[in-house]
């Protein structure tokens, strides 16, 4: 029910005009879709002791897309996440960035990361978690009011002054999401988020993220070992194995998508054939 | 209601029935003769010793000389702990210096360098300052370390990665996560004070609550001897309590520390 309260004040009018079939790109107004940032990686190397994780890898993602990167586990695609947010650096190789206006700062807007665990202070409360992603930013007052506001828009409002401690798992992700949101970022990219929790928490998130993602317009980076979920969200799939884009497919189909859609399971389907039936090194 | 009351009333008061049962029977075998108040005063006797001491102002000087000499030596000792052991937890290189050196002075009993410390210092305040400051220093100073090290290094990587300053990482995220751990170093800390500045006032001194009851063995004041160790017993409760109290308040976001 929160879901929907946010769904219907979020949303003014993207998410409910009718799209045309066919149309890859939700409709979106230029204001929000001129939010997102631009990555582009050019023979993209990383190793570890000597261990090549990201060998040569070559990656254009458009402002404002959605990406799903999908692989096994030690295929590279955490570590590849990590280096687009520059939290490893490249061993080789170079990764762009590219903001609203052609702008190559690298500074605005932020970059923000949702982790595969909550990552919350225990000792803030909520609305005080949520404001650390606005670190350095405004004054003590404006950065709680937006705080709030990023509460509001995961339907959070009531636990603002609660301790984490006291919220359950999904909750938590969402004290998480709201406050890599608050900060209005160009680029959120998704480290498995949402892999402990329970199967219908996990839908409600997902289409929570679906939705703020069309109305705010960030460029989001999703990565997943979840091939439904990456279906389900992204309207484009990279498969990565060894360290390279093994598959890139693009999802044709129009949102708000219904789970079970045939289109979408063929397309995983697909994707998991690829995955099981590709010869793997380990 | 009524039940929960009562309920509340029986843990309160159960904690206390056995002591209160000791100190009766305590009384009862005194006053029937069965053990001689040479040995052991009765607990009235104590009391009186007590209301004596209370009322000539000699256990007040004393007491408060101790609890200064405590204090002061806390300070010290804490102190130099607590910045040690935040530099070896933030800096690899002030590890390296000074750990191994620590861990060395650490395993020689702190007591033990009371002839040592008599000879530097006679009987002075600073042998006691320096006996108590010694002996708080290492809880408070590993108990710091292990803090800094236990914090979440996911916590660390979030706080980096959503731009926090270096002090913001240490106010907002480092140190609240060493607390849980800071506070156990305190409570180690705390009894170690007593104990240190009890032995060292016994052995020399010239004023203080060991020096007191000192002087009543001389004289065979058991009872003021007896009254000596029981005021021992309340300063320690006294300070786990305030430290338990400052927990509660200060690691409120813990389930842990959190009230019922």
């Amino acid at each position: 029910m929160l879901l929907d309260a946010v769904r219907r004040e979020a949303l003014p009018d993207a998410a409910t005009a009718p799209r045309q079939a066919g149309d890859p790109e939700p409709a979106r107004s230029a204001a929000e879709s001129a939010r997102g940032i631009a990555v582009t990686a050019r023979d993209l190397h990383k190793s570890f002791d000597g261990h090549p994780v990201i060998a040569g890898l070559n990656l254009f993602l458009p402002a404002g897309g959605f990406t799903a990167v999908v692989g096994r586990s030690g295929c590279g695609k955490s570590t590849l996440l990590r280096l687009i947010l520059g939290l490893e650096t490249p061993t080789g190789g170079r990764i762009e960035l590219q903001g609203p206006g052609g702008n190559p700062r690298r500074s605005e807007p932020p970059r923000r990361i949702m982790f595969q665990e909550p990552r919350l202070l225990p000792w803030a409360r909520v609305v005080d978690n949520v404001a650390v992603g606005l670190s350095g930013q405004g004054t003590r007052a404006g950065r709680r009011e937006r705080a709030l506001a990023a509460l509001a828009e995961v339907g959070l409002t009531e636990k603002a002054g609660q301790w984490p401690a006291t919220l359950s798992g999904g909750q938590r992700q969402r004290v998480a999401l709201a406050r890599a949101l608050v900060s209005r970022p160009g680029l959120l990219a998704l480290d498995e988020p949402l892999g402990a929790l329970d199967a219908l928490t996990r839908i409600d998130m997902q289409d929570l993220i679906e939705r703020i993602w069309r109305v705010q317009g960030f460029t989001a980076l999703l990565v997943t070992h979840d091939v439904a979920e990456a279906v389900a969200l992204a309207d484009r799939i990279l498969v990565v194995e060894s360290g390279r884009i093994a598959l890139d497919l693009r999802v044709e189909v129009p949102r708000p998508r219904r789970r079970g859609d045939p289109d979408l399971a063929r397309l995983e389907g697909r994707i998991l054939d690829h995955l099981l039936g590709a010869p793997q090194a380990a | 209601m009524p039940v929960l009351t009562r309920a509340r009333l029986r843990d309160t008061a159960l904690p206390w029935l056995l002591p209160a049962a000791i100190l009766l029977g305590w009384q009862a075998a005194v006053s029937a003769g069965l053990v001689s108040n040479r040995f052991m005063p009765a607990p009235l006797d104590v009391v009186r010793a007590g209301w004596e001491a209370g009322r000539t102002g000699e256990l007040w000087t004393n007491l408060g000389v101790s609890t200064l000499r405590a204090l002061a030596g806390f300070v010290v000792g804490g102190g130099i702990g607590f910045g040690l052991g935040l530099a070896n937890g933030l800096s690899r290189l002030s590890e390296t210096l000074t750990d191994t050196s620590v861990q060395m002075v650490r395993n020689v009993p702190h007591l033990s360098l009371i002839p040592l410390v008599i000879l530097w210092f006679g009987i002075g305040e600073e042998a006691k300052l320096f006996l108590v400051a010694l002996g708080v220093f290492f809880p408070i100073y590993a108990n710091t370390l292990h803090g800094i090290r236990a914090v979440d290094p996911g916590l660390v990587e979030m706080g980096r990665v959503y731009g926090m300053s270096r002090t913001e990482l240490f106010t907002r995220v480092v140190l609240p996560g060493a607390l849980p751990s800071i506070f156990v170093g305190l409570r180690y800390a705390l009894g170690i004070m007593w104990l240190t500045l009890i032995v060292a006032e016994t052995i020399s001194a010239s004023s203080g609550l060991g020096y007191m009851a000192m002087q009543a063995r001389e004289f065979m004041l058991v009872d003021v001897v007896v009254l000596a160790i029981l005021i021992y017993a309340a300063l320690g409760k006294l300070a786990d309590a305030l430290t338990r109290k400052l927990e509660r308040v200060c690691l409120a976001w813990n389930p842990a520390y959190r009230s019922a």
